[in-house]
């Protein structure tokens, strides 16, 4: 009798702890945000950031009374990094916390892990992450990226490489959809242009030497490497190139050529390295008041985390999205907003309050965000610029920004 | 392909192999006398990378010192594995033990994942310009490499070969019970066994890291190159891990210029394959089990 009495208990006091949040949610006057993302893992750089981002912009959207009459409430989880953690994540948000949009999954794979459960759903999922196949996999159109796909940091390797006047380049790539997509896309637009490719190697990760497959592509002599890699092959393939003494340049994504590249190689092997990494909106509006507020809360500038713009974006696109479906409108009228307040043509508009007073003179809006133009294509892709680095003397410098047009 | 190209690629697959002996040699010797595959081999490996940075990072002392040092730590580790868990798992079936050994695996990795983190790490060390003999190229640090690496393994060899350390290992590795009969001391033996493998992993873990980066996973990705060259010199032969480690690279390297390198994985499993079809026993299976 005991054990039965402290079940019921038991049962009873989970019940009435449900309880709060169905009455809150009965209320039908919020919309559900859950935040997803990665605060431990390989992403654990940009999680945090991105989160107090997302925070940020919810409590901008609900100091200025809310959108479409509604005030944003927010859930976050962390996703891990890992597609199982983050499924898991996902259906606690969904099942639980009955979220209307799940916002800021970084790692493609976890973005991939997550699609079929917003999809199956209903809800807008929002993501950072590059694999073109996200594109593709989106059905529904409920999908929306706030980063450049692999496929487009390839087409401004080409600009790139065009602009510096390389005749032949050549590419390597790690085996997989990130490292392959980057050079794919840089070989489909350097060929359009009229280029061709000297030699291609696709490389399998966690191998202790790299020799063979640079001696491959040495003896095309190139005057370029194009590269779809990560940190730690990027190491251990400079190093060995350094050794061997050849003297070409290298085109590297922003994710392998870093301060910690820098750190395990030093300055002499990095020198005139061109690393290309996409970058915030930063000539805008919308970027100086993220970065003053972002500064603000975590201490530091919203250049050290490109990604916390991009998901301050996620929730403002959002917002002004319900504001101009209206009240009560479903997810997926909400949904079909997201193009219309985000690309041209409309008036452009910098902040939450100001396309919400524009929203209210029936005016058509086109919000420029912080992290870049935002412009859908018809995937629900945006496409960022990118910034050129050149490694001069152990320090990444800015040399120059590429806008691509798809 | 020139014979310039094939020479490189010869002496690229030389020195892989030279370095993945390492660990075969430290696995077929536990597989010889303990009688199982050893999981956590290349956890002592990155074990030993690991010691080796914390040493430099530490105390600033060059690499062959820290590499000592980071001997003893991993020996240390092996050592205490063997009296810990192996030891207590002697007379079950081989699965309990290279179960364990999947656990300690998994707890070394967690353990240096936790305190040191996921960034890689690389030893203090400069960089030098290749050797250039009219095309054939020779990197400094891989000729240490492989210097270091021929030393250990003749240093185990005369060890196992010429000591009476090494007829005790192969008496008890033939029969325990006989060995046991006949007046060896099975305790302090398998203690110095132990001793043995993790030294030798913490010099392969060293090495791997000299030629690529240090990183949590890094002996476990290195981990099934070492048992195939474990499984296709003749389980337990300790010769045989040596020559299956050096064919095995070798084959892989003189592979990229027909198959591409990603696929240089494959043939040597292909190569591994054929062998064990001709030669069920391995290289040199047999030569252990006559005697």
């Amino acid at each position: 009798m005991q054990r039965r009495n402290f079940v019921k208990l038991g049962g009873a006091a989970a019940a009435l702890q449900c309880l709060p949040s169905i009455g809150f949610s009965q209320q039908g006057e919020v919309f559900r945000i859950g935040s997803l993302t990665p605060i431990t893992g390989a992403g654990s750089p940009y999680g945090p950031g991105m989160q107090q981002a997302i925070r940020l912009a919810v409590d901008e959207v609900n100091a200025a009374g809310g959108a479409g009459g509604r005030k944003l409430e927010l859930f976050t989880e962390d996703d891990q990094t890992k597609p199982d953690a983050a499924v898991l994540a996902a259906k606690k948000l969904i099942e639980v916390n009955k979220v209307q949009a799940v916002l800021g999954t970084w790692a493609s794979g976890v973005t991939l892990a997550v699609m079929p459960l917003t999809d199956a759903a209903g809800i807008i999922q929002m993501n950072v992450s590059g694999a073109p196949t996200i594109s593709t996999l989106d059905t529904k159109d409920l999908v929306w990226r706030f980063q450049a796909t692999n496929d487009r940091f390839g087409a401004a390797f080409a600009e790139i490489c065009a602009k510096r006047g390389f005749k032949r380049p050549a590419t390597m790539a790690f085996n997989n959809a990130s490292g392959l997509g980057n050079v794919e896309g840089f070989t489909k637009v350097w060929e359009k242009r009229g280029g061709k490719v000297a030699a291609h190697v696709t490389y399998e990760p966690s191998r202790p030497s790299y020799r063979s497959e640079l001696q491959k592509i040495l003896a095309a002599k190139p005057d370029v490497i194009v590269m779809g890699s990560y940190l730690p092959d990027t190491t251990i393939i400079l190093r060995e190139w350094f050794q061997s003494g050849a003297d070409n340049q290298w085109v590297i994504p922003g994710w392998a050529a870093n301060p910690d590249l820098v750190k395990a190689l030093g300055a002499e092997v990095c020198e005139g390295i061109i690393s290309v990494e996409t970058v915030s909106n930063e000539k805008s509006t919308s970027y100086a008041q993220f970065d003053a507020a972002f500064t603000k809360a975590t201490g530091k500038a919203a250049s050290t985390n490109i990604y916390a713009a991009m998901a301050y974006d996620m929730v403002i696109s959002l917002a002004l999205a319900m504001e101009a479906a209206g009240p009560k409108a479903t997810v997926e009228q909400v949904n079909a907003k997201l193009r219309e307040v985000s690309n041209a043509p409309g008036t452009a508009v910098y902040s939450f309050a100001e396309g919400k007073t524009q929203l209210g003179k029936k005016a058509k809006v086109n919000y420029e965000g912080a992290s870049s133009k935002l412009d859908f294509d018809k995937f629900g892709d945006a496409t960022p610029d990118f910034g050129v680095f050149i490694i001069e003397k152990g320090q990444l410098v800015r040399r120059d920004v590429v806008s691509i047009t798809v | 392909m020139t014979w310039i190209a094939f020479a490189n690629l010869l002496i690229n697959g030389l020195i892989e192999g030279l370095v993945v002996a390492l660990p075969a040699l430290a696995m077929t010797l536990v597989m010889g006398v303990n009688r199982f595959p050893n999981a956590a081999t290349g956890d002592f490996l990155t074990t030993g990378a690991y010691a080796a940075v914390a040493v430099q990072m530490l105390g600033g002392w060059p690499l062959w010192a820290a590499a000592l040092a980071s001997m003893a730590a991993t020996a240390v580790v092996s050592a205490g594995s063997y009296t810990l868990i192996f030891r207590k798992l002697a007379g079950r079936p081989m699965v309990s033990s290279m179960l364990a050994a999947i656990g300690l695996g998994f707890l070394l990795r967690s353990l240096i994942s936790f305190f040191a983190g996921h960034d890689q790490r690389t030893f203090d060390l400069p960089l030098v310009r290749a050797w250039n003999f009219g095309g054939v190229r020779l990197l400094p640090t891989d000729v240490a490499i492989a210097g270091i690496a021929v030393l250990c393994l003749l240093v185990v060899f005369v060890l196992i070969y010429k000591t009476s350390f090494g007829r005790q290992l192969r008496a008890v590795a033939d029969s325990a019970d006989l060995a046991r009969a006949s007046g060896i001391r099975a305790g302090g033996l398998m203690l110095s066994l132990w001793v043995l493998v993790g030294a030798l992993s913490a010099i392969g873990g060293v090495l791997l890291g000299m030629k690529a980066i240090v990183s949590p996973e890094m002996g476990w990705e290195s981990l099934i190159p070492a048992f195939a060259a474990m499984v296709l010199g003749g389980i337990g032969s300790p010769v045989g891990a040596v020559l299956g480690a050096l064919l095995l690279c070798v084959a892989q390297e003189l592979a990229v210029p027909l198959l591409g390198p990603s696929y240089k994985l494959v043939l040597s499993f292909v190569v591994l394959a054929l062998v064990l079809l001709l030669r069920p026993a391995g290289i040199m299976g047999r030569v252990q089990l006559v005697r």
